[in-house]
């Protein structure tokens, strides 16, 4: 019996750290069966393209850990990206930057607004600012894209220090105080448990109704952040990019060990998720798969992911009511 | 008994619903005939406004199904858009073989869509997000990226296609005939038994199951016949454009979607809906489309109405139902 133990260890350690397995099982396929994937470069690029993601799935890790959903990420990067570039010739650098900030953030703040105050479930609330933040982008573009010519401003994107894309380490900075924040503060405590129980929170004297607001509102300053690096990259604002981030963004938040149920999911789990991703979609290029393939992969990958959770989400149900 | 003169009240709660979308779509387009000084209401102009939402209306029936249930359907615009490039490939084995193929394929995402939702329980709303993605991937798959015109072996789509799109039966185009044979069928449907069903699962799905009603059966159908439906919408688009285009439908999903929740259907809670609000829906869109149009509202900006149509419907709808 005791021999089988450090077994069953290993076993429930692995079934808990799902995320963190296939993400080492990924990484050794790739390092194994592609030739050029263990190399700076490839490191590089990987965390290059998805920082990104990584900045949105923290956005929409707090959405989701309040059982909330935020599907404009995708339109609201590709707003943010709009009013950056209007606004570079305009004001310069820090006042596009501000500015395309601001104008996710404010789209945040209004879908935690109506998910808070009305009855409106939050996929429908984030849906209809889907449209409006891409009407919105549409409507100042002119559907055109608009080009950047400020070289400070585009070599910001590309920028590296020793070997790591700046955005990465934006994106390790902002998980680490997003990470503090949900562990050390009262309000990130409170962020779990409206997630793991509302009428309960509501009950216990939390303020569900500012929590949700402030969710939002982060999220759509995240997902800003992720947008202005993306204009940078692009050197150019596009009204019809960023299309289908949300889905990756989530994706990354489930796999994770993130519930859409809401008050299970964390930090680190999203990190993993988000690399997880960034790993077999480098494996995927490298093997010179059809970039026509990724949408399928990923949607299956998704759906098997977010089937997992919810399996394991009834087996713990039944579990606890025997 | 509780519940029957529950939906006896729901009944004409929805009636009333009626009129007051009706109202405002007669308001809609009083307002559209002073702005255009009369064009509007031009036959002509109303012939264009159907042709031009055929589609919609075909796949605005399947969403109310999806939305009656408690559910939602966001892949409908990638199953139209792999649906129109099957039957533009698969031309080489006939134009039935074609439409065969097309169905089949998008049965399988409604299965799909369904086994998920229902079986393991999964919000509709992520599942049929993946399954868009998966959708409109396959199609680009499929076709090689862009749009196509001819099978795989350079049979060129049936002129009987395209000129049936324009061709009218005593005096009312196919399209039109399509839209009012299909909601003829759903209204009646809806008014049998399992049409009830539908309401009932989305009213209340526990009660459903203990009063015997096959929750499941019921759930997996009404994404299977949103599919059907998007098929139909995919061969409608050929039929228009003369192509076959994975990138067709994006705004599919927001558009049924808006047309549904403004003609009265809960996309907070289900179960309330109706095939003739979801009809006018489409009307009130357009309406406002054209409203738009007409006073020089530029047409990259109708996103944004959309969204804010969606919100204020499901707002109002949502306060109405606390009432």
């Amino acid at each position: 019996m005791t021999r089988t133990r450090p077994l069953e260890k290993l076993l429930s350690w692995m079934s808990q750290n799902s995320a963190l397995v296939a993400l080492i099982i990924a990484f050794t396929i790739g390092a194994v069966f592609t030739e050029n994937f263990l190399t700076r470069l490839n490191a590089s690029a990987i965390l290059f393209q998805y920082a990104i993601i990584g900045l949105l799935a923290l956005g929409q890790l707090l959405v989701i850990l309040t059982g909330g959903i935020d599907l404009a990420q995708g339109a609201v990067v590709a707003l943010t990206s709009i009013v950056t570039a209007s606004l570079m010739r305009l004001y310069g650098v820090p006042g596009a930057v501000l500015g395309g900030l601001a104008a996710g953030t404010l789209l945040g703040i209004a879908s935690g607004v109506l998910v808070s105050r009305t009855k409106i479930p939050p996929f429908v609330v984030t849906l209809g600012m889907t449209g409006i933040a891409r009407g919105l982008a549409l409507l100042i573009s002119d559907s055109k894209p608009i080009s950047i010519e400020v070289q400070s401003f585009v070599d910001f994107g590309r920028a590296n220090i020793a070997g790591i894309p700046v955005s990465a380490i934006l994106w390790v900075a902002c998980s680490i105080v997003v990470s503090l924040f949900l562990s050390r503060r009262r309000m990130g405590r409170h962020i779990y448990a409206v997630g793991g129980g509302e009428e309960s929170s509501r009950l216990s004297g939390i303020d569900v109704k500012t929590i949700k607001l402030v969710v939002y509102g982060l999220s759509g300053l995240l997902t800003a952040a992720a947008g202005v690096i993306w204009t940078a990259r692009l050197s150019s604002g596009s009204p019809i990019g960023g299309t289908g981030y949300e889905m990756e963004s989530i994706a990354a938040v489930i796999v994770g060990g993130g519930s859409l149920f809401g008050g299970i999911g964390s930090v680190s789990g999203t990190f993993i998720g988000v690399l997880l991703f960034g790993v077999i979609n480098s494996i995927l290029n490298l093997v010179g798969i059809s970039p026509y393939w990724q949408g399928t992969i990923k949607g299956v990958l998704i759906l098997m992911a977010v089937a997992l959770s919810q399996i394991r989400r009834t087996s713990r149900a039944a579990a606890q009511s025997v | 008994m509780q519940s029957l003169t529950r939906m006896v009240s729901e009944r004409s709660f929805e009636t009333r619903g009626v009129l007051k979308i009706l109202a405002i779509l007669v308001g809609l387009l009083v307002l559209a005939s002073v702005v255009s000084q009369g064009v509007f209401l031009q036959p002509r102009n109303l012939v264009n406004l159907i042709y031009q939402n055929a589609l919609l209306i075909v796949i605005a029936m399947g969403q109310l199904l999806v939305i009656v249930t408690g559910g939602i359907d966001l892949s409908v615009g990638a199953v139209l858009a792999v649906s129109s490039v099957l039957v533009v490939l698969y031309q080489d084995f006939g134009l039935a073989a074609a439409f065969g193929f097309a169905l089949v394929v998008s049965v399988v995402f409604g299965l799909v869509n369904g086994f998920l939702v229902t079986y393991i329980r999964l919000p509709a709303f992520v599942v049929t997000l993946a399954t868009m993605q998966i959708g409109y991937s396959v199609s680009k798959i499929l076709s090689g990226g862009g749009a196509v015109y001819t099978g795989f072996q350079g049979a060129a789509i049936p002129t009987s296609l395209t000129e049936f799109y324009k061709a009218a039966f005593l005096g009312i185009p196919y399209p039109l005939l399509i839209c009012l044979a299909l909601m003829v069928i759903l209204s009646l449907y809806l008014r049998t038994s399992i049409g009830h069903f539908i309401y009932s699962v989305g009213g209340n799905e526990r009660a459903s199951f203990l009063s015997g009603i096959p929750v499941r059966v019921v759930k997996m159908a009404v994404y299977v016949i949103s599919a059907v439906l998007c098929c139909i919408g995919g061969v409608l688009f050929v039929a228009r454009v003369g192509m076959g285009d994975p990138q067709a439908g994006t705004w599919v999903p927001l558009d049924s979607i808006a047309a549904v929740s403004i003609g009265g259907a809960s996309l907070s809670s289900g179960g309330v809906g109706t095939v003739v609000g979801t009809l006018i829906g489409v009307f009130i869109l357009s309406a406002l489309n054209n409203v738009m149009n007409l006073l020089g509202v530029p047409p990259t900006f109708q996103p944004a109405i959309k969204g804010i149509v969606i919100l204020l419907a499901v707002y109002l709808n949502s306060a109405r139902k606390q009432n």
